[in-house]
């Protein structure tokens, strides 16, 4: 019996390794393992790739960055093209977790508009490739307030909206807003200018009703607050579900969110990796993913590929003077994160 | 004989590999990471601080943390005050409707609780359950503000671990010899001093352990009160959370993980010497 178990268990062992060895020996560019936010691809656009290239695209999802961060980091292997948000882009790189990449290789690279390239978290775009973008700005329900209560950032200190405000459960959004309205970047680093949001801040706390960053427009549409920060993908939704829900700029700026393409250090099919952004890229495969998913497209042909409602959603295509107001989050280092976790836990306690 | 032992053997045997590869060797990481500093890109530095555990004890962090207490406390006493009567009841009932009743107590246990706490909010949102049944009965007229509220924070609390208080408030009720109620009331006792003066003594160990029961998950449960509370205040799961997550200081999450493990286990210690003492007291 004993014997009979032993080799049961060796048998297992040596099935193990011969399947898991199998699986890495895959054919190098037939495969691309990509390891994206769930629901931010459609499902049509990579069976297309597939019939188009013959390459298979092996799909994980997350739903934060730290997750995909955390698995990075702590693995490293298995994955051939991630899709951070800005400030990870900037911290990740950083870190040495990103291979270099060669726009040379991109012949589409050029279809994105200059605002969306070489910015402050990754500078000449030597690693990353922007994929999709949008905006973390104010959402209103004019069914509560009227419509004009809130027209730029410093109105959220209205005495009217004392209890009816909605904030991200996030530090370095709401870090922005105190930042923004005092003039500051979203991405400030001086100790006296943090200083001087969280005093600012520490006046909005009143009127703060709930910290939401999961599904904020549920608290918007059921009434429940008359104004918040909110990303726009869910004031697109929101809006969708009621018209009374109306998205703005603000004059002193908001935070813009771009997801980009990345690869690993531990990417083993880069060449697949390549043609499938180069594919992505394209302005018709663009727009079809920007319409289906409903967030916008950092491709600068693509908008003629939209449909008339899409292309005059302001929710989802700001005018280009708003956008222009916009600033993109990028990673912080460890001494100002400190900072800023000190004023949070501040922040939220009595 | 030999098969079964070996049998035995890597049963056993697995059951600790288990309990030391998956609990105990983590738990050990955790601990000797929060004796480290934060690393400049890595996750750690090879530094050894007691800085972490200090900085615990800084005006800001430690009042976060008598908050969650202060909470976890409250919790635990509401669930005490409504599961005492339950489990009363519950014990006093007839034989054949104890079984259904102690059921209906455990159904909601199938269901995760993070799924309840949300379908919580659509009881509880201004145009939820609650508020469109009292306006349409015109009890109120505009709808009241129960989501977002400490309110909603104990109703999800209470409702969520009451189970926890009932049950071993409901074993300690039915030990209770009837015999010791009707000698009671021989000796001319009436039924609040008979409560007071035997029932309540004796289902004491009952109570402590529904109590521990409530108040330490009550601990660590922080997305109820971000769900229902609005996440407006800070708990020391959160926290912890927070600084794995957002701050990326594994060695200060591992330390906040670390105290409150040792809290728990002290509350833990305590409550099996009083039971001790107890149990020795009842005997004599």
């Amino acid at each position: 019996m004993k014997r009979m178990l032993h080799s049961a268990i060796l048998a297992l062992l040596a099935l193990l390794a011969m399947v898991s060895s199998g699986l890495g020996a895959a054919k190098t560019d037939k495969v691309v393992n990509l390891y994206i936010w769930s629901e931010y691809i459609p499902e049509e656009v990579i069976a297309a790739f597939t019939k188009e290239t013959g390459i298979k695209v092996n799909i994980s999802t997350y739903d934060s960055n730290e997750a995909m961060y955390a698995k990075v980091k702590l693995v490293g292997k298995g994955y051939d093209l991630v899709v951070p948000s800005s400030d990870y882009v900037g911290l990740m790189r950083r870190e040495n977790l990103l291979l270099p990449i060669d726009v040379k290789k991109i012949p589409n690279f050029g279809l994105i508009a200059p605002q969306f390239t070489n910015q402050s978290f990754d500078p000449g775009n030597g690693f990353s490739i922007p994929y999709m973008w949008g905006s973390t700005s104010l959402a209103i329900n004019t069914q509560v307030v009227p419509a004009d209560t809130v027209q730029k950032t410093a109105d959220l200190w209205k005495p009217e909206l004392k209890g009816k405000l909605l904030l991200p459960n996030d530090p370095r959004e709401v870090m922005g807003i105190g930042l923004k309205v005092l003039g500051y970047s979203i991405n400030e680093k001086d100790p006296e200018h943090l200083r001087q949001a969280f005093e600012k801040l520490k006046t909005l706390m009143p009127q703060v009703r709930v910290f939401d960053s999961d599904s904020p427009k549920q608290a918007l549409l059921s009434g429940e607050v008359a104004a918040g920060l909110v990303w726009n993908g869910e004031a697109y939704i929101a809006n969708g579900e009621n018209k009374a829900i109306r998205y703005i700029y603000p004059p002193e700026g908001f935070s813009l969110w771009l997801d980009s393409f990345c690869m690993p250090k531990g990417a083993e099919h880069v060449e697949a990796a390549y043609r499938f952004i180069d594919y992505v890229l394209q302005a018709k495969v663009s727009a079809a993913i920007s319409e289906s998913m409903g967030y916008s497209s950092p491709n600068a042909k693509a908008f003629d590929f939209l449909p008339a409602a899409m292309k005059n959603n302001v929710i989802v295509n700001p005018p280009v003077q708003d956008a222009a107001r916009g600033e993109f989050l990028d990673s912080l280092d460890e001494k100002t994160l400190k900072i800023y976790e000190d004023y949070w836990v501040k922040l939220k306690t009595k | 004989m030999k098969n079964s032992s070996s049998f035995r053997r890597l049963l056993i045997g697995s059951t600790y590999f288990w309990m030391a590869g998956l609990a105990l060797v983590p738990y050990l990481i955790l601990l000797g990471a929060s004796f480290l500093e934060r690393g400049e890109g890595a996750l750690v530095s090879s530094h050894v601080t007691s800085a972490n555990y200090l900085h615990l004890l800084s005006p800001t962090v430690f009042s976060m943390a008598l908050d969650s207490i202060g909470l976890a406390g409250i919790a635990a006493l509401l669930c005490l005050l409504a599961g005492y009567p339950f489990a009363y009841v519950l014990a006093q009932s007839s034989a054949k409707l104890q079984p259904l009743l102690l059921l209906l107590v455990m159904i909601p246990f199938w269901t995760n609780s993070l799924i309840r706490t949300y379908a919580l909010v659509m009881m509880l949102k201004a145009d939820g359950v609650v508020n469109t049944l009292l306006l349409a009965a015109g009890l109120i007229d505009a709808p009241l503000q129960l989501m977002y509220t400490p309110l909603a924070v104990f109703i999800g609390l209470v409702y969520t671990l009451l189970p926890f208080m009932i049950l071993p408030l409901y074993a300690a009720l039915k030990a209770v010899d009837p015999r010791l109620l009707e000698a009671g009331r021989d000796l001319g006792a009436g039924r609040v001093q008979n409560f007071i003066k035997i029932t309540v003594p004796l289902t004491m160990p009952g109570i402590i352990a529904g109590t521990m029961l409530v108040f330490l998950p009550a601990l660590g449960m922080f997305y109820i009160s971000d769900i229902l509370g609005g996440a407006r205040s800070m708990l020391l799961g959160n926290y912890i959370r927070d600084q794995f997550l957002v701050f990326r200081d594994i060695p200060m999450g591992s330390a906040a993980s670390v105290t409150m493990t040792l809290a728990m286990g002290l509350l833990l210690l305590l409550y099996h010497l009083a039971s001790r003492r107890l149990g020795k007291e009842m005997l004599q």
